[in-house]
């Protein structure tokens, strides 16, 4: 091989005193899918925005085939064949997918108007061309996030067909949906496509690369082969070996505490793929940490939010119980008297009010505590917000910048703070390591184990099986709106998987 | 001046790392009492003269500065609540229409006495705002399309009400007369100084301040505008909120309709006609957001009195309204550039 297709050298960025790239070198050869890994603020999106044109490099250099490149702008890395899919997908939900696809460069009738039939066509034979079999007048509202995924990888790639940057593509995706995600870049990278695939999530890393980077501090702090022990990755990532992401489990756990024997309920909006569920049986002991796997669309958001008495229409159907006492959960109000609390998966949309100071995102759940007689204290505030502060290493230490500005970690330590500090008996937790480093998972792991020796009790919905296996003590599998199978935690990943799949293991 | 910065205890809390100030984020929290003293200087600066005396600081031009602002700035303090909670009142000035009306009607036909006439007013206005509440989050609509309607409404009402009539109000002991002492809402008090509509102002303007800074109730209002989703996983009652602010807008409409008929001694259906605009705009330099969850009830008051003495300066040098209007557009454009910008800053998008 002659020349990498794209190379880096000696790339440095620095933002007013903060050096954000400390001398980065770094390269991509055609056809390949090289994993970029690294913490928050380690650099890696600085570089990506580099290489994409959003910024340009204090020093260093940028080649292309060998040949110097100077991108002003996205456009001209664009022209020179870069594409960036960013997490924040570039889609408008309200137009189909061939006016999303030709946004900008709408084919057009002489005489001005627009071609919508051959927009179409066009669509459809490019999102046949990777497999893909979606209706190209289909609203991109009514696709799946998988499904949006690709159709963003498709525009990418009819901007430009050389390079294609990926930004944590997995985040928001279900198992299958990743691996539709992976045969795809395979696909493409057959091609002669060179694929940089950013990404927190470590397990994924054997599966999809061909070369891993990892970076830290703004430098590059190891080249490794994809298959490298994963304990390998982790030191280099955080600069230090980390023994036990997940802590110790727990060696009893106390009385139940959530009882459902035969329970159902209705959902207050259809959603695609759903099926009600009939017939789920579960139980939550006091300090135990209780898992629910499950696909996309088996119920575990569903069943975590008629719990908190949201999202269901009606009544709960069958027997559930808190305490050992039947309660009626249709209602948040009911839901948190019965010492019920709820993490959603979603911090930005409805967990944080992201303009607003951390310290008083923190107090939302328990403002009726610190305002005795309607009159809101400031010293119970600032007593509650130095307890979170001293249960959780937020940071920046400081409850007065907007909670929005925080990194996905730090906020994501907000929003199970904000949670704890009403003292809840349970705690429905919705996917709670999304889009959190590595350091800041280690960290919620521990703090969640702690809550439950103290006779919390957890149940914990999540799409990586990982952390299910690694952090809970039993794991319920949710197959189509019911529990199929139960395992206790430290379970082998293919097992779960099968189950969950409805597979025999 | 964002009410949350202001309402957390800071010297409290855990702080460690200094963080750095943005001081565009500073002129945005103080910008309407920023814009309140440059139009003052402005206002001393182009003020006409008379035997070498500055005609904007006479006292009596200060007291019709803030006599004229007073209904409005009664609106004003209501729509903060709305704004910060994310939605929009467009019905205040047809329920100020309507209240002048009825408060005129009940006095001068109905022989209803001052307390009585007050109290149904205030509490028609409130129930008006509950009922616009109520549809808005019973049947999720648009704050913006259900006060829409609320203002046609109120408008009608007020028609009927008045047979589309000028209802006179003459003082004195009798039927068909108001009592006299209603006629003090158009005076001065302390030695013919403070306008008495003005007093009424800043005593609802103080209540709301504190409501909005120190209860229970307050901190939920900036909830439900800063992420309404949120706020209802954590247990805030996210429907009665949004009703009581209506019902605020509609009791503060009701309020500043009664200091209309007071002042002017008439209830007429078209009284109020686009005080809601002008709300919104006081409040907007008053750095309170559209997007909801963040704003300030003192950022209000000094909004509503910095267009107010602009439009005075603008009148004392005999500017045309064409004129006026133009300055009063581009100092709204300039307050919501300013807010963009700092959200920007922030890293929170438009």
């Amino acid at each position: 091989m002659s020349a990498p297709l794209l190379s880096v050298t000696g790339a440095v960025k620095r933002f007013g005193g903060v050096q954000a790239l400390r001398g980065v070198d770094f390269d991509l050869k055609a056809g390949e899918i090289h994993a970029l890994l690294g913490e928050n603020g380690a650099g890696k999106s600085t570089l990506m925005n580099l290489l994409s044109g959003v910024y340009t490099p204090d020093e260093g250099e940028i080649r292309i085939d060998g040949k110097q490149v100077h991108f002003n702008n996205p456009r001209e890395a664009q022209a020179a064949g870069i594409a960036t899919i960013f997490q924040e997908l570039d889609l408008v939900p309200s137009l189909d997918v061939a006016a999303n696809l030709f946004l900008g460069r709408e084919l057009m009738r002489p005489g001005g108007m627009l071609d919508v039939p051959a927009m179409r066509r066009e669509a459809r034979q490019r999102l046949e061309a990777i497999e893909l079999a979606i209706d190209p007048a289909r609203l991109v509202a009514d696709l799946s996030i998988g499904q949006r995924q690709v159709v963003a990888i498709v525009k990418a790639l009819s901007y430009a067909s050389r390079v294609l940057i990926m930004d944590e593509p997995t985040a928001a995706l279900t198992v299958s949906e990743v691996e539709r995600l992976f045969a795809i870049m395979r696909k493409l990278a057959a091609t002669g496509v060179g694929i940089v695939y950013i990404s927190h999530r470590l397990e994924e890393v054997p599966d999809i690369a061909d070369r891993v980077t990892v970076m830290r501090d703004g430098r590059v702090a190891g080249i490794t082969e994809p298959h490298a022990p994963q304990a390998e990755l982790v030191r280099l990532l955080v600069g230090r070996p980390l023994d036990e992401l997940y802590p110790e489990r727990a060696k009893s756990a106390g009385k139940t505490l959530l009882s459902l024997k035969n329970a159902s309920f209705r959902l207050a909006r259809e959603s695609a793929g759903w099926q009600p569920p009939d017939d789920i049986s579960l139980e939550v002991r006091e300090g135990e940490i209780v898992g629910l796997a499950g696909i996309m669309g088996a119920g575990r958001t569903e069943l975590l939010s008629a719990l908190y008495g949201t999202g269901l229409a009606g009544r709960w159907q069958g027997e559930v119980a808190v305490d050992g006492r039947p309660v009626k959960l249709e209602s948040i109000h009911a839901a948190r008297k019965a010492g019920i609390a709820f993490v959603t998966d979603d911090r930005r949309g409805s967990g944080l009010m992201l303009r607003m100071a951390v310290g008083l995102n923190l107090v939302m759940s328990v403002i009726r505590r610190i305002s005795p007689a309607g009159l809101m204290s400031p010293r119970r505030q600032a007593e509650a917000v130095r307890q979170s502060f001293g249960q959780f290493d937020i940071r920046p230490k400081n409850p007065d910048i907007a909670v929005g500005a925080l990194s996905g970690g730090n906020q994501q330590k907000v929003v199970l703070a904000k949670e704890i500090l009403g003292n809840p008996r349970l705690l429905l937790l919705d996917e709670p390591t999304r889009g959190v480093d590595v350091g800041a998972k280690g960290e919620i792991y521990a703090r969640l184990r702690a809550l439950a020796a103290q006779g919390l009790g957890i149940l914990v919905a999540s799409s990586e099986m990982p952390e299910l296996i690694g952090l809970c003590d039993r794991i319920v599998v949710l197959r189509q709106g019911r529990n199929v199978a139960e395992f206790i935690g430290g379970v082998d990943e293919h097992t779960v998987l099968a189950a969950a799949n409805g597979r025999e293991a | 001046m964002s009410d949350q910065k202001i309402s957390v205890a800071v010297s409290a809390a855990p702080t460690t790392a200094k963080h750095r100030v943005d001081p565009l984020a500073i002129i945005v929290r103080f910008q309407s009492l920023i814009g309140l003293v440059l139009v003052a200087i402005g206002g001393v600066i182009f003020s006409p003269r008379r035997h070498g005396e500055i005609l904007f600081l006479d006292p009596d031009n200060i007291a019709n500065i803030v006599r004229a602002v007073s209904e409005t700035g009664i609106i004003a303090i209501g729509m903060t609540f709305v704004i910060i909670t994310a939605g929009i009142d467009l019905s205040v000035g047809a329920v100020l229409g309507l209240s002048a009306v009825v408060t005129a009607t009940m006095m001068i036909s109905g022989g209803f006495g001052l307390i009585a006439t007050i109290l149904a007013v205030l509490v028609m206005g409130t129930v008006f705002g509950i009922v616009q509440g109520t549809i808005s989050t019973r049947f999720r609509l648009e704050p913006f399309i259900v006060t829409l309607a609320g203002l046609q409404a109120a408008r009608g009402l007020a028609l009927v009400v008045s047979g589309n009539q000028y209802i006179n109000i003459s003082y004195g002991d009798g039927p068909g007369l108001a009592p006299p002492v209603f006629a003090v809402l158009g005076e001065r008090l302390f030695d013919n100084t403070v306008p008495v509509a003005t007093i009424v102002f800043i005593i609802f303007a103080a209540i709301a301040t504190v409501v909005l800074n120190t209860t229970r109730f307050g901190r939920y209002v900036y909830a439900v505008g800063g992420n309404e989703r949120a706020a209802r996983i954590s247990g805030v009652p996210v429907s009665m909120v949004k009703i009581s602010v209506y019902a605020i807008t509609g009791f503060a409409s009701a309020l500043a309709g009664i200091v209309h008929a007071g002042q002017f001694n008439f209830g007429s259906a078209n009284d109020g006609m686009g005080y809601e605009l002008t709300a919104i705009a006081a409040v907007v330099i008053g750095g309170t957001s559209l997007f909801g969850g963040a704003g300030s009830m003192v950022g209000t008051v000094a909004g509503t009195i910095m267009l107010g003495a602009l439009a005075n300066i603008l009148q004392l040098n005999n500017i045309t309204p064409a004129m006026q209007l133009l300055a009063t557009a581009a100092i709204i454009v300039l307050a919501a550039v300013l807010q963009s910008l700092v959200r920007r800053r922030e890293g929170l998008g438009r």
